[in-house]
């Protein structure tokens, strides 16, 4: 039994029994862990409503002898509760989180992908954040993580990916015309989608428009459902509810 | 040995929410000493709760009349069919009736917008309460989800429909709870409560 402190956001909660709560915290120190908030759905005053996804708060916690510690209580640094004025905000703000639930590894710190996603859901909260950013927020999070896709020049040789060029998650991203044979499993990918993103992941800041913004998420989607082995469930819900 | 039926009957109790093996064991033996009427009397209750209670087809709330009939609630002619409260659960529904406060209608979508469960709304009854906008005057919903994420989400998203059909889409108040203390509520409650202020 070791009390600790550390910072983290909430990734998600699913509630246990009448009263308790398991929450998944992505902590700064400590990568992402399990905590057992006991009393969280009856104590008002305890977690006083933070203990909902996307939450940045210290947390203090108590090592127990099974793989999830116990949450003693929590200060909120930041609730980010503007998100909750707009549809496609909170659509935006749960895919990053369940995006980061599943490239977060337990007991493995990774400060890049923390500040990643405090600043994106910063970016969120002040209204400052378009679907453009979603996509770049994608691109930073699984370049941090190690799954950075390569869109230029053709991951297999070296070449420019040209005028006809292929997407293939297993051999890391875009191949051109002459690879293309050694790629069955890879889809055509328009050049301009292909040169979009690979700005983006470049550093630039210009909004996309709809068309290229829709065929770079079906890029993305493709390359995290591989690389993730399922397709994740709020790029579902943000289908359905017609966001992106 | 235990007799097979105990086990049985254990097995089945402890499926029960919030209920372990050793609270169903306590169940059990507590059903097998009390008199057999009550065993009984418990298995017909359970038998006719599956068989008789259905959802209102209008508004699904709960509702023990025939087949393709409508609740209590629709049926009441006192209650004012031009105002209708959407709640996530019969629970909910069950909590506002006890205010004995609103005497509009309601409307249960049997769950919430959920994007990490993958919950969507085809998985909850908001077709249907579109398609109730159609044949009754319908003037104002209120949308009493719970204040959380996914309670937000889906008011959000019910407004997008409801606006531009004309009609009225109000939330609950959110703030400080009746016999709160300002100096434990968090922050997110206090902005709420300071951006829903009253004029005295
Ligand atoms: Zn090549
Ligand atoms: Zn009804």
């Amino acid at each position: 039994m070791e009390r600790f402190a550390d910072e983290a956001l909430v990734l998600g909660t699913v509630d246990f029994g009448d009263a308790d709560r398991i929450v998944t915290l992505f902590t700064r120190g400590h990568g992402r862990l399990s905590a057992f908030a006991a009393g969280a759905r009856k104590s008002k005053k305890r977690f006083a409503g933070a203990l909902e996804a996307g939450t940045h708060l210290t947390a203090r916690l108590v090592t127990t002898h099974g793989d999830t510690c116990r949450l003693d209580g929590v200060d909120v640094i930041r609730s980010f509760h503007h998100v909750r004025d707009d549809l496609a905000h909170i659509a935006r703000a749960l895919y990053c989180l369940e995006l980061c639930r599943e490239l977060s590894r337990d007991n493995q710190p990774n400060d890049a992908l923390f500040d990643a996603l405090v600043h994106y859901l910063g970016l969120l909260d002040d209204k400052k954040a378009g679907p453009t950013s979603l996509i770049k927020f994608e691109l930073d999070a699984l370049q941090y993580t190690g799954f950075m896709p390569h869109f230029s020049p053709c991951a297999l040789c070296g070449q420019p990916t040209g005028d006809r060029p292929r997407f293939d998650p297993e051999h890391g991203g875009v191949v051109c015309a002459a690879c293309a044979p050694r790629v069955p499993r890879g889809v055509a990918a328009r050049p301009e989608v292909v040169d979009a993103l690979a700005r983006l992941q470049a550093g630039e800041r210009k909004p996309l428009p709809p068309e290229l913004r829709a065929r770079s998420r079906e890029l993305l989607n493709l390359f995290i459902a591989h690389h993730l082995g399922r397709k994740l469930k709020s790029v579902e819900f943000m289908e359905q509810v017609g966001t992106d | 040995m235990t007799p097979d039926a105990i086990n049985r009957l254990v097995a089945q109790l402890a499926k029960l929410p919030g209920i372990g093996e050793k609270s169903a064991q306590r169940l059990a033996f507590h059903v097998l000493r009390s008199p057999p009427e009550y065993a009984r009397a418990l298995a017909a209750a359970l038998i006719e709760v599956v068989d008789r209670v259905k959802l209102c087809s209008r508004c699904f709330s709960l509702h023990d009349g025939p087949e393709g009939t409508f609740c209590g609630f629709c049926n009441d002619p006192r209650r004012d069919e031009r105002l209708v409260c959407v709640v996530e659960g019969i629970a909910d529904e069950m909590a506002i009736e006890r205010t004995r406060e609103f005497k509009g209608r309601y409307h249960v979508l049997h769950g919430v917008l959920s994007p990490l469960e993958g919950v969507g709304p085809e998985q909850l009854r908001i077709k249907e309460l579109i398609l109730r906008m159609q044949d009754t005057p319908i003037e104002e919903v209120i949308v009493a989800t719970n204040p959380d994420v996914e309670g937000e989400a889906t008011a959000l998203y019910l407004t997008r429909l409801l606006k531009p059909i004309g009609v009225k889409v109000s939330r609950l108040a959110q703030g400080i709870p009746m016999g709160g203390d300002l100096e434990y509520a968090d922050q997110a409650t206090l902005a709420r409560a300071l951006a829903a202020r009253r004029d005295l």
